[in-house]
């Protein structure tokens, strides 16, 4: 693992992160590496979730919720006041949990966010669009009717028309949120090959309740728990993923990716 | 009793509670178009001028009274209600202020309407001068409806999923940004379909229109300064001031003639809301 600072896309710094009265989090620091993969494991309800809405503030949608601590975007702390939000979600894209295409085409889909930065010119628009669909693996199985809805596509499609919606914003740093919770294994799979194939643009961070899945895609992991019912969640390990997974230093590591609990 | 045959009661009675919904709802229907469909339907009833004293006058400035009242009665209170409702669901937080404000439209819905009409008339016809006239009911009817039109906007409006939402505002868009591009389009079905019912409610009222809009003319209302005569102000007013001897006729047929009507809109309204949400399923 290098120590150069100029290695790390994003530092989360001692952030605790409260809705109203409940820690939610506590005391997280962690680096992400700059184009590689670094996946956030750990039982539901431990917090990764939530960490990974702190990366584009999407956790400000959510009333009384408020952090302590800073996280940093190449150096500049993203909850520092008169931030830009909006270019932080620009900057920082996010793919969720359940494959969420607008009910519009698969066209408009994907020129939504470009559409948003002012990009009128159709031409431009167009090789945007089909450039992103064909980074996100989709662009074969959709050319001949990008008129069609988005929500018509399968679920593993949508899922990577999603994907190719947040390329198109052209952002620097990826998040996946469980993205492959509510699709079949073969898309699964297409998505993971995928996301190997996009850290070499992109920093990516994924949050997986799939064990295998993190030890398949990602370099670096961070080990998450909730010690006690109602604690904050905290990091209990993070490391590179092959330490993580065959020598992991903490116990209860070791219990939870040899199935022990969770 | 065992639960097999507890079911088949109680769907039996379910079964019946709604055919008598129904019966009750077909009852209504033939017995007003039993009464007035004959007269409602002949050319000269339905777009005929009214008489004052002699028997076989019309009812068409009625009609165009009531159309004219509905559209003009929408077009004041649909952007206030679109504008509160988006207000309410999207920026708002539950705090005093919205429940001041909830507490509010909750009164207003339950206010009579001749309450409405009586206020009107003072507001609208007196205060401001403008007499009996179309603009007048149509004021009136707004604030009437308001309180229906906002909540059922409302309810469209949340109906959108959350994870629309967060996919928009996750790519940089705000959230004024997301309600346009967004959530209106995704609601829009819904806002339509929810101006259904409001526009019956304007089409069925008379205790808010008799003081407003005036309640008979002989010619259609040429601007909203206007004194009209909206159809069932004029059932009413057929029924018991009017000094013509086929009253009967008028109010069977009136009658007739304003399900017809409702009937009508209910249906365009379901139309351009289908056609709204195809239009969005196939990517507009």
């Amino acid at each position: 693992m290098s120590d150069n600072v100029d290695s790390y896309k994003m530092r989360v710094e001692n952030l605790s992160m409260y809705y109203e009265n409940f820690k939610a989090l506590e005391d997280i620091s962690l680096d992400f590496h700059r184009e590689h993969i670094t996946a956030l494991i750990g039982p539901s309800g431990c917090g990764k979730s939530t960490l990974i809405r702190c990366l584009n503030r999407m956790n400000d949608i959510i009333e009384g919720s408020r952090v302590e601590g800073g996280i940093t975007l190449d150096g500049v702390n993203i909850y520092d006041p008169g931030y830009d939000v909006i270019s932080l979600r620009r900057r920082v894209g996010m793919v969720f949990q359940r494959p969420n295409p607008f009910p519009k085409s698969i066209y408009e889909n994907v020129a939504y966010g470009p559409r948003l930065a002012g990009i009128k010119d159709r031409e431009k628009l167009d090789s945007i669009v089909e450039e992103s669909l064909k980074k996100a693996a989709l662009w074969d199985e959709v050319k001949k009717n990008l008129r069609e809805s988005g929500q018509r596509l399968s679920g593993g499609q949508q899922q990577r028309l999603c994907i190719a919606r947040v390329i198109a914003v052209q952002p620097e740093v990826i998040l996946f949120d469980e993205p492959c919770s509510a699709i079949d294994p073969i898309s699964t799979q297409k998505i993971e090959d995928l996301m190997a194939e996009l850290k070499k643009n992109y920093t990516i961070v994924i949050v997986t309740h799939n064990m295998q899945q993190a030890a398949r895609v990602s370099d670096y992991t961070a080990f998450m728990l909730v010690q006690e019912q109602g604690e904050a969640g905290r990091i209990v390990e993070f490391g590179d993923t092959d330490t993580i997974f065959t020598k992991p230093s903490d116990k209860r590591t070791e219990n939870y990716i040899t199935g022990r609990f969770g | 009793m065992d639960s097999r045959r507890a079911d088949r009661i109680a769907t039996t009675v379910f079964w019946a509670v709604g055919l008598i919904t129904l019966g009750i709802l077909l009852f209504i229907i033939l017995e007003i178009f039993g009464r007035g469909l004959i007269t409602a339907l002949s050319p000269s009833f339905f777009a005929g001028k009214p008489e004052a004293r002699e028997a076989g006058g019309g009812i068409w400035p009625m009609i165009a009274s009531s159309v004219y009242l509905a559209v003009l009665t929408m077009l004041i209170s649909l952007p206030i209600a679109v504008g509160a409702a988006i207000y309410l669901a999207e920026f708002s937080r539950e705090g005093r202020l919205n429940r001041f404000i909830r507490f509010c439209l909750d009164s207003l819905s339950t206010l009579p309407s001749i309450v409405f009409g009586i206020f009107g008339m003072t507001i609208f016809v007196i205060k401001f001068r403008w007499s009996y006239c179309l603009l007048a009911g149509a004021c009136t009817l707004a604030l009437l409806t308001l309180p229906i039109l906002l909540r059922s906007t409302e309810e469209s409006l949340r109906q959108v999923p959350l994870t629309y939402r967060e996919a928009s505002m996750s790519l940089g868009a705000s959230r004024w940004t997301t309600v346009r591009k967004v959530v209106m389009p995704t609601a829009m079905p819904g806002i339509i379909s929810g101006t259904i019912l409001p526009v019956g409610r304007i089409m069925g009222e008379a205790a808010a229109i008799i003081y407003t809009t005036g309640l008979f003319v002989r010619t259609i209302p040429k601007s909203p300064f206007d004194p009209a005569a909206p159809l069932a102000g004029y059932i009413w007013y057929a029924q018991t001031e009017a000094m013509v001897p086929d009253y009967r006729r008028i109010v069977n047929g009136g009658a007739a003639m304003l399900l017809i009507l409702v009937f009508l809109i209910n249906f365009a309204a379901r139309r351009l809301a289908k056609y709204y949400s195809k239009r969005k399923s196939l990517g507009g």
